[in-house]
């Protein structure tokens, strides 16, 4: 390859990196996701992320950032708390893409240096550069694995784009091992070198050398007979020691390429008068190229944004954490709104939170995947790009407010992340700006309008409705009608009710009592109920079921509505419509 | 004697109303061991008052002063009434020992004493009554006297007109006024409901604007009668409050049921028996009952009213009905006729459907469905189809005993406490305990 193509790509990837990553970088101070982001401008956050790394130099907290470095960001402390075979794994793809970047792609810069006399085609060099690429492999095999172990039964969030780097980090590695494969087994190699090493290219002549390379080295001779005789290779030996020795050990130790020269064997004659080993040396450099150019938008941006969040939570931690000795700084709108930014960029997508998520049962109840954590923060990026709420988009939308607000905040996903993303304070962000984006909680949007606005509506659309046998699956008590037969109207559960007990004024308070409530589904007339505000301020306080002298599950039924609310009112609900 | 299981108990209580409560804790008084399964919900329509035996006999609707001479007068001529079976001395034991227990638990009565009191209903009719709490007794002094006295009640509550009382009473009572006057903090509601004016009173504000309220018309009343909401947890710190800003006696008239009062005893009883180590199942209900004759012990599945707690099992040596009648659904009527729900234990009834009412509805003598029930033998168990008991250990108590009227003889408490006290005696005599007699 021509230095000038190679030094013009190098730069190239170079450049575009840099400006991608400065790109991505200034995301976490133009992003906002939240309404208190939302009122912050631009300078004030950049501002306030600068002021907060002063104070934190400044503060006794610096000495927490070099620990954390080693063990949360090198020894993935965090990570091998959640999950030892994915630990292992990441820490094989870490430690044997570093040490091939350093001794193989930065050679020329690193290697060299430190260790005299390196040539590519000695040991140990030969061997770690099969050893590393194989750790990387078989690193990205247990990942993959730990991944589809782990699965949820519910699609995976993961973006395309990462897929693709995935494939674009195998391509480089199986690049690698073919172009030394096929540099070991070919013939037309050895003759460039023997000419530039003996000074002849003759075949007859190198005859004793070629028997030794093709017994020893594994060059794939064609018009070599086998097999070969040992004298020959004797007398090959001495003139390997003079002018190859230097540079060349047997490749055996080359215990991936090796083997595959072997079987390349065959066809090496083949692949050399194609010119195998230019075009396979560009794709594995390009490949490189391409990786190093598309970083800032690939999962190995996380290389990048993992360290950051991982070094920012050790300085300046959002809440208490376990052990932690110094009080915690509250933290100003401007930060915060940075570092959920920053926390949509670290996900690494590894889906640990979906595993832990306490809903993950009511989203494979729902088919909802939009409930869980890792999908949430995808929602959550498209909400702040502008893409969730695009026209023709309204049933991801929906579904995204539907895993939003079934969220139950119990924050094992912030817990368990091990990147260290405060997952809980971004879904309550999240939230809010899903409300001003005309997609409320249930509670907001069923409250916007009265119990019988809603009720004629449903008269309007699907047609009148009672609940009947067909609602037993979803509603099994409100289409009983034993449920609430026995009722005799005493009020016991209207008089116990501390909802009731605390709406005085009837322009904010209960339109129903729970008592009525029960008396309109006796009556056949439980649309009238679904959208009153009885059934969706109820507490769930339980206290009428359990005074209830009739045994009625009252409080049962106030939630089953609610959901059955949801159900059928958000089949006629105009989309959009502001609370 | 202590179960050595958790799930296992001396006496298991099926029912949690009046007599199931009594039974509860006469069982724990007795050193029992004791589960109790049922909602308490049905005590909610009760008044608080404590009937022992007001009318004997029924179809003369004959009123009495003293309770004890009329369960005498019973047990001579209808001995197979329930009340007939237990002794005076014991009736008088059963109702010291609930309301001490009942005042521990912060609901106190006045002294029982030996005769029927008579009080003011919130119809303004007069009910006589033996056990009466001790927020409500002025009343009953007032009622004898008739001294000038205000009846006053709050605008939106619909189960109270003191103009209805005053109305009724008016012409032999000429002293008696009424007011109505705005719930403090309630002033735009359309409607109130008992329990929450009652725990409103709780808070010293509410209850200062009350009193300052109710100051300015007391006029030369010597009593204030005011519908039953006087606190609820902390009645009597609110009872005495009103007292002393008011100066004069303070009174509650019982509401219609489910009332505050009702709420009140519901609370005390829970409390009571929390307080003795009574394990509760109030969200349960028995779906079977079945009997080990080798091992002695009854086995009870139970499963909650919500569902899905199904198949819990509970063991017991000795088992008490208190599940009541038709609305407790200790008895099922259907077109056959009435069993017994759990067991389907023969029921005393009338011959057939024809002969469970009189022709007129309010015929004074009663209807022979209001005295159907459970036979049981002397020591308090019912009786299978052989005419035996239907197990060595079962025992009935409370209104799912035949052979009584308890609404028409107002008895229903003395029916629940003394039978509960009496059967609780025999189950003690029974697994080898105690019997308090």
């Amino acid at each position: 390859m021509s230095p000038m193509i190679f030094q013009t790509a190098l730069y190239a990837s170079l450049v575009l990196c840099a400006l991608g990553l400065a790109w991505r970088v200034s995301a976490w101070f133009r992003v906002r996701v939240g309404p208190d982001a939302r009122a912050v401008t631009l300078s004030r956050r950049v501002a306030a992320v600068f002021q907060g790394i002063a104070a934190t130099l400044a503060s006794r907290r610096v000495f927490q950032i070099p620990g954390a470095f080693v063990l949360d960001v090198l020894l993935q402390r965090r990570l091998f708390a959640n999950e030892k075979l994915r630990w292992f794994g990441h820490l094989l793809v870490v430690v044997g893409f570093t040490l091939l970047l350093l001794m193989h792609a930065l050679w020329a810069s690193v290697t060299v240096k430190l260790f005299q006399g390196y040539q590519p085609t000695l040991d140990p060099y030969l061997f770690l550069r099969n050893l590393f690429g194989t750790m990387i492999l078989v690193g990205v095999a247990l990942l993959l694995y730990g991944r589809w172990r782990r699965r949820t039964g519910l699609p995976q969030a993961r973006r395309r784009i990462d897929a693709a780097f995935v494939a674009l980090l195998a391509f480089v590695l199986v690049t690698g091992f073919l172009l030394e494969a096929h540099k070991i087994a070919s013939p037309r190699a050895f003759y460039r070198m023997a000419e530039q090493f003996i000074g002849t290219t003759d075949a007859e002549k190198l005859m004793p050398l070629r028997a030794l390379w093709a017994s020893e080295f594994g060059v794939a001779f064609a018009d070599l007979k086998t097999p070969i005789a040992p004298h020959l290779v004797q007398q090959g030996r001495e003139l390997h020691r003079d002018a190859c020795a230097f540079c060349h050990t047997p490749p055996a130790s080359a215990f991936v390429s090796y083997p595959v020269a072997q079987i390349l064997a065959p066809v090496s004659g083949l692949l050399d008068q194609v010119r195998a080993d230019i075009w396979l040396l560009y794709l594995h450099v390009f490949a490189c190229f391409l990786g190093l150019a598309s970083l800032p938008f690939t999962l190995f941006f996380h290389v990048v944004t993992a360290p950051i969040s991982l070094l920012v939570n050790a300085a300046a931690p959002q809440r208490e954490l376990p052990g932690q000795t110094f009080p915690t700084p509250t933290l100003s709108s401007a930060v915060r709104a940075s570092r959920r930014a920053l926390a949509l960029d670290a996900c690494v997508r590894c889906g640990i939170c979906d595993m832990r998520c306490s809903v993950a049962p009511l989203a494979r109840y729902l088919g909802n995947p939009g409930l869980l954590p890792a999908h949430m923060l995808q929602a959550t990026a498209a909400l702040a790009d502008g893409s969730l709420l695009r026209p023709g988009r309204e049933a991801g939308a929906l579904r995204a407010a539907e895993g939003a607000f079934l969220c139950t905040d119990c924050g094992r996903c912030t817990s368990r992340c091990p990147v260290g993303l405060d997952l809980a304070d971004l879904w309550e962000a999240a939230r809010g700006d899903l409300a001003a984006a005309g997609l409320p909680a249930p509670a907001q949007w069923v409250q916007a309008r009265a119990a019988l606005a809603w009720a004629e509506s449903l008269e309007a659309g699907p047609g009148q409705y009672i609940f009947s046998a067909a609602d037993a699956w979803s509603a099994p008590l409100s289409a009983d009608r034993r449920t609430f037969s026995r009722c005799v109207q005493c009020q016991t559960c209207t008089n116990v009710c501390p909802v009731v007990a605390h709406s005085i004024d009837s322009e904010h308070g209960v339109d129903l009592t729970p008592q009525k409530v029960m008396n309109l589904l006796r009556l056949g007339l439980g649309d009238l109920t679904l959208g009153s505000r009885m059934v969706w301020d109820c507490a769930s306080c339980y206290q009428c079921q359990e005074h209830c002298p009739e045994g009625i599950r009252v409080a049962d039924i106030m939630l089953e509505l609610r959901a059955l609310a949801v159900h059928r009112l958000g089949a006629v609900r105009s989309l959009g419509e502001r609370s | 004697m202590t179960g050595a299981r958790r799930d296992s108990f001396d006496v298991a209580v099926i029912g949690a109303g009046m007599a199931g409560m009594a039974a509860a804790l006469f069982a724990a008084e007795r050193g029992l061991s004791c589960i109790q399964i049922g909602n308490g919900g049905s005590l909610l329509f009760a008044s608080g008052l404590l009937d022992l035996l007001g009318v004997h006999p029924v179809a003369e609707r004959r009123l009495w002063q003293s309770p004890y001479a009329a369960l005498a007068a019973l047990a001579r001529e209808q001995p197979l009434h329930p009340l007939a079976r237990v002794d005076a001395h014991s009736i008088r034991a059963a109702f010291e020992s609930f309301v001490t227990a009942l005042a521990a638990a912060g609901l106190a009565y006045a002294p029982l004493g030996e005769r029927n009191r008579k009080l003011l209903t919130s119809i303004g009719t007069i009910k006589t009554t033996f056990g009466v709490p001790l927020s409500m007794v002025a009343g009953t002094g007032v009622l004898d006297a008739r001294p000038p006295c205000l009846l006053v009640d709050f605008r939106g509550l619909r189960e109270f007109s003191a103009a209805q009382i005053a109305a009724t009473l008016g012409r032999s009572w000429p002293g008696l006024r009424h007011q109505r006057i705005e719930f403090p903090g309630c002033e735009g509601a359309p409607e109130l409901y008992a329990a929450h004016l009652a725990r409103a009173l709780e808070t010293r504000e509410t209850r200062a604007r009350t009193v300052a309220l109710v100051q300015p018309l007391l006029g030369d009343a010597q009593a204030v009668g005011f519908p039953a909401v006087l606190g609820l947890a902390r009645a009597r710190e609110v009872h005495a409050a009103f007292e002393a800003g008011l100066g004069v006696p303070v009174f509650e008239i019982p509401t219609m049921p489910t009332s505050v009062p009702g709420l009140r005893l519901l609370s005390a009883l829970e409390a009571m028996l929390s307080a003795r180590g009574v394990r509760r199942r109030h969200q349960a209900s028995v779906r079977a009952l079945a009997f080990d004759a080798h091992a002695g012990t009854a086995t009870l599945e139970l499963e909650g009213i919500s569902g899905g707690a199904g198949g819990e099992r509970v063991f017991a040596r000795a088992v008490v009905l208190a599940t009541g009648r038709f609305t407790g659904r200790g008895l099922t009527a259907d077109r056959g006729g009435v069993r017994e729900s759990i067991l389907g234990l023969p029921v005393h009834q009338p011959g057939s459907r024809e002969a469970w009412h009189q022709r007129d509805f309010l015929d004074p003598s009663g209807h022979a469905i209001n005295r159907a029930g459970l036979e049981i033998d002397d020591a308090w168990r019912p009786l299978g189809a052989s005419g035996k008991p239907a197990w060595p250990r079962l025992y009935a108590v409370g209104s799912i005993l035949a052979h009584q009227d308890w609404m028409r003889s107002k008895c229903g408490s003395g029916l629940a406490i003394a039978t509960a006290w009496a059967a609780m005696d025999q189950v003690a005599l029974a697994l080898g305990g105690t019997g308090a007699g």
